[in-house]
């Protein structure tokens, strides 16, 4: 009787203790930018307003950004890839939820290149993607930058024949964005 | 007895502690991305494209356009529907032509001018988006105000038959001021609401007021992503009777309604319409619309819309 009741303590007080310990890095103000290249048009955008939250202790990661958040020096394109492309009423955010593979204490200062496993939301549509990626910790902080690259066939973003010269078939995406522990 | 219900206790204990380490879980992976929502929720989301130029058909939408973006708007009406095949191929063979420029000095401030073949006016307008529609306002309100000059010789004859003599400069100028109101109702839906004031210096006869009061509604309807049904109605509580009383003639002028289609191609958007308005600014098409569709005297136009961007990182970019 004494062991279950002992072991119910355990159980329970392990938890709070893991409850207590779990260590959040976070950040608003992450830079997300694509880069297009196709032979007729060179497009870049960027988005300063990414969401992400590392979780050091499960090594679960978020990161989440609105369409409409994404900048170009064109706003013509802007409202072309929000309103045709995109369609940010439709689906106002894309967003990445994974794991990162390797075993690693992200509290601990250093360098670590890092794989992110999970899901990738885009249009509505999710793809199981691997992000590679690199960390560098200073306990405090964590400064992120990945590079992964996306096809919009894959996410049913439509290109109209006759725009196909001016948008590329893989599309860049690059990060970086520095976490503060919260 | 006592043991069965320390056992009780016990397994209930037991089912906490599980049920706690449960919960735990559920907290540990769901979920970062609610934390993230949460947070974005509390963000205003201003809403985009209500419609798909600065202009509806003849009259202006709450849009205005990014700063350092230029627009080149090309406008043509063609002559009435209802002029005859061999005499003038339903009006095609002629056509009254506006050019005009926008300029976005901030990306809720523009200013625009234009110059139209009918009655060879100039037009000089601005516009500014007041208020935005968001998840926290239900509408945009822009304000507009423009002024034109007629530089017709004077002793002309107007469209409607009458002759105007001009004995200044100044007679020649009519202004106007229009608060726009438009809601975007759902994706594919926005409506327009355009109380209008326009003061005409020099009218063609005493018994027409100098100020005209009107009201306008329009509205888009996207069909396909590319392609948009729209439609513009404007009410001018003008006064028929007293012109009738003072000339004995109708008063020429009627409300102006037009139909039309947006197409957007990539950097251009393509009007297609008809109107019973042969002007193409406010004091031409809301006081002096002489065309009435019940009659087919109505005029086929279309209006062509090229933007340029002056940003920084816009040039080059074309290969």
């Amino acid at each position: 009787m004494k062991i279950i009741l002992t072991i119910a303590a355990f159980l329970f007080f392990l938890q709070v203790e893991e409850v207590a310990g779990q260590v959040l890095y976070s950040t608003s103000t992450g830079e997300v930018s694509f880069y297009s290249d196709a032979p007729l048009e060179t497009i870049e955008a960027a988005n300063k307003k990414t969401g992400s939250i590392i979780n050091a202790t499960s090594k679960e990661l978020a990161m989440q950004m609105k369409i409409t958040d994404f900048i170009f020096p064109n706003k013509l394109m802007q409202e072309h890839f929000n309103e045709n492309y995109l369609e940010s009423e439709k689906y106002p955010t894309a967003s990445f939820k994974g794991k990162i593979k390797e075993q690693i204490d992200l509290t601990k200062a250093g360098t670590y290149p890092v794989t992110a496993e999970g899901s990738l939301t885009i249009h509505g549509v999710t793809k199981p993607v691997a992000v590679k990626g690199n960390i560098i910790s200073t306990g405090n902080d964590l400064k992120l930058d990945f590079k992964f690259q996306v096809k919009p066939e894959e996410y049913k973003i439509e290109v109209p024949s006759l725009v196909v010269t001016k948008i590329a078939e893989t599309i860049d995406v690059t990060g970086k964005m520095t976490l503060v522990k919260k | 007895m006592i043991t069965s219900v320390k056992k009780q206790i016990t397994s209930g204990l037991l089912i906490l502690g599980l049920a706690w380490c449960g919960m735990a879980q559920v907290f540990a992976q769901d979920d970062l991305l609610q934390m993230l929502n949460e947070e974005q929720a509390k963000e205003t989301n201003y809403t985009l494209a209500t419609f798909k130029a600065s202009r509806l058909i003849n009259g202006q939408t709450i849009e205005t356009i990014s700063k350092k973006h230029l627009n080149f708007w090309i406008s043509h009406r063609f002559g009435a529907v209802n002029s005859g095949f061999i005499a003038n191929f339903f009006g095609l063979d002629e056509a009254r032509i506006r050019l005009g420029l926008e300029y976005g000095l901030t990306d809720q401030w523009l200013v625009g001018a234009g110059r139209s073949s009918l009655d060879k006016t100039y037009d000089l307008y601005t516009k500014y988006k007041v208020l935005r529609q968001s998840n926290k306002f239900p509408v945009t309100v822009t304000g507009l105000a423009g002024w034109a000059i007629n530089t017709m010789e004077t002793g002309y004859v107007m469209q409607s038959g009458s002759e105007m003599r001009f004995n200044s400069n100044v007679e020649r100028y009519s202004y106007w001021g229009q608060v726009l109101i438009a809601r975007k109702v759902n994706e594919n839906l926005s409506l327009q609401l355009m109380p209008t004031i326009i003061h005409v210096n020099k009218v063609e006869d005493p018994s027409i007021s100098n100020d005209l009061m009107a009201l306008g509604i329009g509205g888009r309807y996207k069909l396909t992503k590319r392609f948009t049904l729209s439609g513009e109605y404007y009410h001018a509580f003008s006064e028929p009777d007293a012109f009738r009383a003072s000339t004995g003639k109708a008063y020429p002028y009627h409300d102006a309604i037009s139909v039309g289609v947006d197409i957007e191609t990539g950097g251009h958007v393509f009007q297609l319409h008809f109107t019973n308005s042969r002007g193409m600014i406010e004091n031409q098409f809301i006081g002096q619309t002489v065309g009435q569709w019940q009659k087919a005297d109505i005029f086929y136009g279309f209006n062509i819309a090229r933007t340029f961007s002056f940003e920084k990182g816009a040039k080059h970019k074309d290969k």
